[in-house]
């Protein structure tokens, strides 16, 4: 079992079709799907990071290797951060954008 | 090496490099943009990219010591029982096609009453209470844990998968005919490659697993790298029940693939046939329950659970 708190956020279909379709084996597939978990990973905790004052920088990180599946890290994150950031939009954005220049750098293949 | 076969290897190292490449320049951005977290990073020896494996590992642990990390205002003494819920909905007498709509009916309720609002795993109370309602519905024994082992969560979304491939040169007109077809035939293999090694080495058994098959998340269980051959072993065409939880409908599969990845939104897959039964043709993504089916004597068929054929059967067999 696993999850991560803003797994709702991240839909990637267009990119899993394109991993399916190059690697025909289940462990490349996991190997590559594991390496784009953790691209992700860093983009959004970057993201989180720039809207959250910096003074509750390490709390954050503290309750995230505690607990990543906590539904209640977004209520805190709202809290912490400036009143006119949704932070789960503010995710979202820039998750899309992750998708789109994935599939730009792989568009040749 | 064919050239067919050599221009693939190049794509898969190519995705492989330019992917690592990206990882590198994403956590490098990060470190860079917030210089401050290295030292707190190390302190506690947090590794960002391996946050789903110590989730992993946390939620695998609480599974296994009946400890809940979700949602812990929630007291369950609030869960209805079992024969509360079905008690909520009275069966008629005497009339199979009311009392079939009336299980689905009640399944639908237990859903509404039991299932959280949000896709989450669920607490082993919740899967307890679950259990107990399916199996006075339909006679079958589905645990959400078996013989120690528990999928990846046992509530989620299923997204719709492609036919598999059975045998070297099987092509997708061999899987049936008509909307059937629509979802194409997989590019790769499923986890445990062909079903047989050619045509003639095809059974009926094996024409239903692939034509039932489900997907469930095998590459993120915390102990997967750890306990080979054992669990993929395991995981082989093991049956699971798979019920969806908007309508009812339910289907007896058998685990045939690995995946979908984390971050697509879904947690297990179904073959275009478990998909149609589940929510129709057009049904491509949905809330589900999957719990493994106990079946030591191999007597659930696969396929759609018709609601009151399942129990008289067994009554009679027992």
């Amino acid at each position: 079992m696993s999850k991560i708190f803003y797994d709702h956020l991240i839909i990637f279909v267009d990119l899993h079709s394109k991993v399916k379709e190059i690697a025909e084996i289940e462990e490349e597939r996991h190997e590559l799907y594991k390496i784009i978990d953790e691209i992700i990973h860093h983009r959004v905790l970057g993201r989180i990071l720039d809207a959250l004052p910096k003074d509750h920088h390490e709390d954050f990180i503290d309750r995230f290797h505690r607990e990543p599946h906590s539904e209640e890290l977004i209520v805190y994150l709202n809290e912490k951060t400036p009143e006119e950031i949704d932070i789960e939009n503010h995710i979202r954005e820039d998750i899309e954008k992750l998708e789109q220049e994935l599939l730009e750098e792989l568009a040749d293949l | 090496m064919p050239a067919q076969e050599e221009s693939n290897e190049t794509k898969r190292e190519s995705l492989r490099d330019r992917l690592k490449v990206k990882n590198l320049k994403e956590s490098s951005r990060l470190l860079t943009k917030h210089p401050h977290i290295r030292p707190i990073l190390d302190k506690r020896k947090i590794d960002i990219g391996k946050i789903r494996d110590r989730s992993a590992r946390l939620l695998g642990t609480s599974v296994a010591t009946g400890m809940f990390l979700f949602a812990p205002h929630i007291s369950f003494d609030y869960l209805p029982t079992p024969d509360e819920l079905m008690e909520k909905i009275s069966r008629p007498v005497n009339n199979i096609e009311t009392d079939i709509n009336t299980d689905h009916n009640v399944l639908t309720a237990t859903f509404s009453s039991v299932l959280p609002k949000n896709q989450r795993p669920l607490s082993r109370n919740e899967e307890k209470v679950l259990e107990q309602v399916i199996q006075q519905i339909t006679g079958i024994n589905a645990r959400a844990t078996l013989e120690g082992e528990h999928l990846n969560t046992s509530y989620g979304y299923i997204g719709a998968e492609q036919h598999l491939r059975r045998f070297p040169g099987d092509t997708l007109g061999q899987h049936g005919e008509g909307q059937i077809l629509k979802e194409g035939m997989a590019p790769g293999l499923g986890a445990w490659g062909y079903f047989a090694n050619s045509k003639g080495e095809m059974t009926e058994e094996l024409e239903e697993i692939e034509r039932w098959y489900a997907v469930v998340q095998t590459l993120y269980l915390p102990d997967w790298n750890t306990r080979q051959p054992y669990l993929k072993n395991w995981y082989k065409y093991r049956k699971v029940l798979i019920v969806n939880t908007d309508n009812g409908n339910a289907v007896v599969a058998s685990i045939a693939d690995s995946g979908p990845a984390a971050w697509t939104g879904k947690h297990f897959g179904g073959s275009p046939e478990v998909m149609d039964h589940l929510g129709g043709p057009r049904y491509k993504k949905g809330p589900v329950i999957v719990f493994f089916v106990d079946d030591p004597k191999n007597e659930i068929p696969l396929g759609p659970v018709e609601y009151g054929k399942i129990i008289p059967r067994l009554a009679e067999d027992g």
